[in-house]
């Protein structure tokens, strides 16, 4: 535990551990209300943990993991530079023509293209990449689009809980560890790919054995010419080029002492150094500007403030309290310990935002450390926490942002997603999935 | 000089229950950019603007908020976009009213009628101030006949 020693006397006397649980509940009841932007609420929470003297400025600063936000500011940059090139509208139109456009083809192959984006860029990015071409397939061979946005709201969760990149979660989680882009990949990709391939399962019986499209349709969506959505053919390069070697760079540069957050942001800044070096000083600054206003700064600002709220959490001992209670429940068996946190890591992510959520469960698992006999041991608890938190996105429009991007994307298409519909399906689907992966942390780690 | 002294008055109209298909004929008749939309009593209710019509034979995927951002890769015909206009042409005006145009009072002066004109791009309604009523159009051509009259006049 973190020694308190604030600047500012805390508020009206109060200890600070209520103090910071206060601030705290009150953050998450005003980000699960959706009364404001939680960008917001954050930053207002953050700002309390300070001027309440729960955290001096300089502990607050130190409590925001600048590995996550160099991270996700990184990836973002490079994304939407690549996006510019088309190359993602391609892979998705190659999917689907390859298929020869039939409709459980495509719905299979849109998946396959969604999980994997989400494995590589963020669940959201890929889903505004999707869904448009979704809605314009399914509209050009007159079918619902709803298997299809179901299906890839699935597909989006599960392909993000394969490597370190792919959900918030999970670049939490590596950052606050020692576990590597290799690690997330072996240890998490394969239970991945596996609940992928046993989802299609249900959405065939489902709706894949009733799925047909005219033939005169199938040859509109035939007559599409995905070389024709490279839109750039020299930035494509470079993109690809710098995606790369970003994944290169994830993959072999921790034996190095280079962090992700390092990585990312250097090939951002390769990226806009290669995209703006032909051009003069006016038109560097309006490419550097647009590149620089697709990070999604309200995420950014989001986890800036949550990192500090969190912390204050941490420093006054609560979350230390927190990790006591658990193991008491489960009686320090380390099995019982990972399975509870990935069920209710599960639940509760069906519920509401996982982020807020692993921040804060990722102290207090540190704190569990001594009772397992140190960091390597919580390995297994990780896992669990990174499968409960990112697959539990899928038990509710609510569980993750890009399930609500898609929705609505439905609802603009006018056939929309409702809440219950999705749920009463989805969150039996989320709970089995979570179950396999139970039983996959189960035989392998234990 | 105000707007009440360029505009036209008894401008072209469309009505409430006008279909589709016979704002598209007027439009491209009289090669209109878009038209006020009034119901009996002449109180102005919006702006049919051509650009609706674009927008219901393209792709929805396209025109929807954050929907695609690159068409390239879309090759269609005129038959594609006649079968999508078929499916939407009996539908009434109302369906694309616009109230992205401000209407103007009669007595906004000449130089801030024709600063809205530079923004909005398209013809400005004139309506009564207190009331709904529709008193007439400020286009372009309108603005532009009477700087130019000016100039013809000099010559004389």
């Amino acid at each position: 535990m973190i020694e308190h020693s604030a600047a500012t006397p805390a508020l009206l006397d109060m200890d600070p551990m209520w103090l910071s649980a206060l601030l705290f509940s009150l953050a998450y009841i005003m980000i699960v209300s959706e009364r404001l932007n939680r960008a917001i609420i954050s930053m207002l929470a953050a700002a309390g943990m300070i001027v309440s003297g729960v955290l001096t400025q300089q502990q607050a600063v130190q409590g925001v993991d600048f590995n996550t936000i160099g991270l996700l500011t990184g990836m973002m940059i490079i994304v939407a530079i690549a996006r510019d090139s088309g190359v993602f509208q391609y892979l998705a139109i190659a999917a689907v023509k390859r298929v020869r456009a039939q409709p459980w083809g495509i719905l299979v192959m849109l998946m396959l293209v969604t999980a994997f984006l989400s494995a590589l860029l963020d669940n959201v990015t890929t889903v505004l990449l999707i869904a448009p071409i979704t809605i314009l397939i399914t509209d050009t061979l007159k079918i619902p689009a709803y298997p299809f946005l179901f299906a890839e709201i699935f597909a989006s969760n599960i392909g993000g809980t394969a490597t370190l990149i792919g959900d918030p979660p999970n670049i939490m989680i590596g950052s606050a560890t020692n576990l590597t882009y290799n690690d997330f990949l072996f240890n998490l990709a394969p239970i991945a790919l596996l609940i992928l391939a046993l989802t299609l399962i249900p959405f065939y019986l489902m709706w894949g054995r009733h799925m047909k499209a005219d033939p005169a349709l199938i040859e509109k969506v035939m007559k599409y010419r995905e070389l024709d959505a490279i839109k750039d053919w020299h930035l494509l390069k470079q993109s690809m080029a710098v995606l790369a070697l970003v994944m290169l760079g994830f993959m072999f540069a921790h034996d190095y002492g280079i962090q992700p957050a390092t990585t990312a942001m250097l090939g951002a800044g390769v990226l806009l150094m290669l995209r703006c070096l032909p051009h003069d000083q006016q038109k560097q600054t309006e490419l550097v500007t647009r590149s620089m206003a697709e990070v999604e700064w309200i995420t950014i600002f989001f986890f800036i403030g949550l990192f500090i709220v969190v912390y204050g959490v941490e420093t006054t001992g609560l979350l230390e309290l927190l990790a006591h209670q658990v193991l008491e429940f489960t009686e320090g068996d380390k099995a019982a310990t990972a399975m509870t946190i990935m069920f209710v890591s599960a639940i509760a992510s069906a519920l509401v935002d996982n982020i807020p959520f692993v921040a804060t469960m990722i102290p207090m698992i540190q704190n569990m450390a001594p009772a397992f006999g140190g960091q390597q041991e919580l390995i297994p608890i990780w896992w669990s926490l990174s499968l409960g938190s990112c697959l539990g996105g899928n038990g509710s429009l609510v569980g993750a942002s890009a399930n609500l991007i898609v929705a609505g994307f439905a609802e603009r298409s006018k056939q929309p997603i409702s809440f219950l519909k999705f749920m009463l399906l989805a969150f039996p689907l989320m709970l089995l999935s979570v179950m396999i992966s139970a039983v996959y942390v189960y035989l392998r780690y234990f | 000089m105000k707007a009440a002294e360029v505009m036209s008055t008894e401008p072209d109209v469309l009505r409430p229950n006008d279909t589709l298909e016979y704002a598209a004929e007027t439009i491209m008749r009289s090669r209109y950019r878009s038209m006020p939309v009034v119901d009996e009593d002449g109180c102005y209710m919006g702006m049919f603007d051509v650009n609706c019509l674009l927008k219901h034979v393209i792709p929805k995927a396209v025109f929807m908020p954050q929907g695609l951002r690159n068409v390239s890769f879309i090759h269609e015909s005129f038959e594609d976009l006649f079968e999508r206009y078929s499916q939407v042409k009996d539908e009434p005006v109302t369906i694309c009213l616009s109230h992205e145009v401000h209407p103007l009072n009669p007595d906004t002066p000449l130089t801030e009628t024709l600063l809205q004109l530079y923004h909005t791009h398209l013809s400005i309604p004139v309506v009564a101030e207190g009331s709904c009523k529709l008193l007439g159009m400020i286009s372009y051509f309108d603005v532009g006949r009477k700087i130019l009259a000016v100039g013809h006049l000099n010559d004389d």
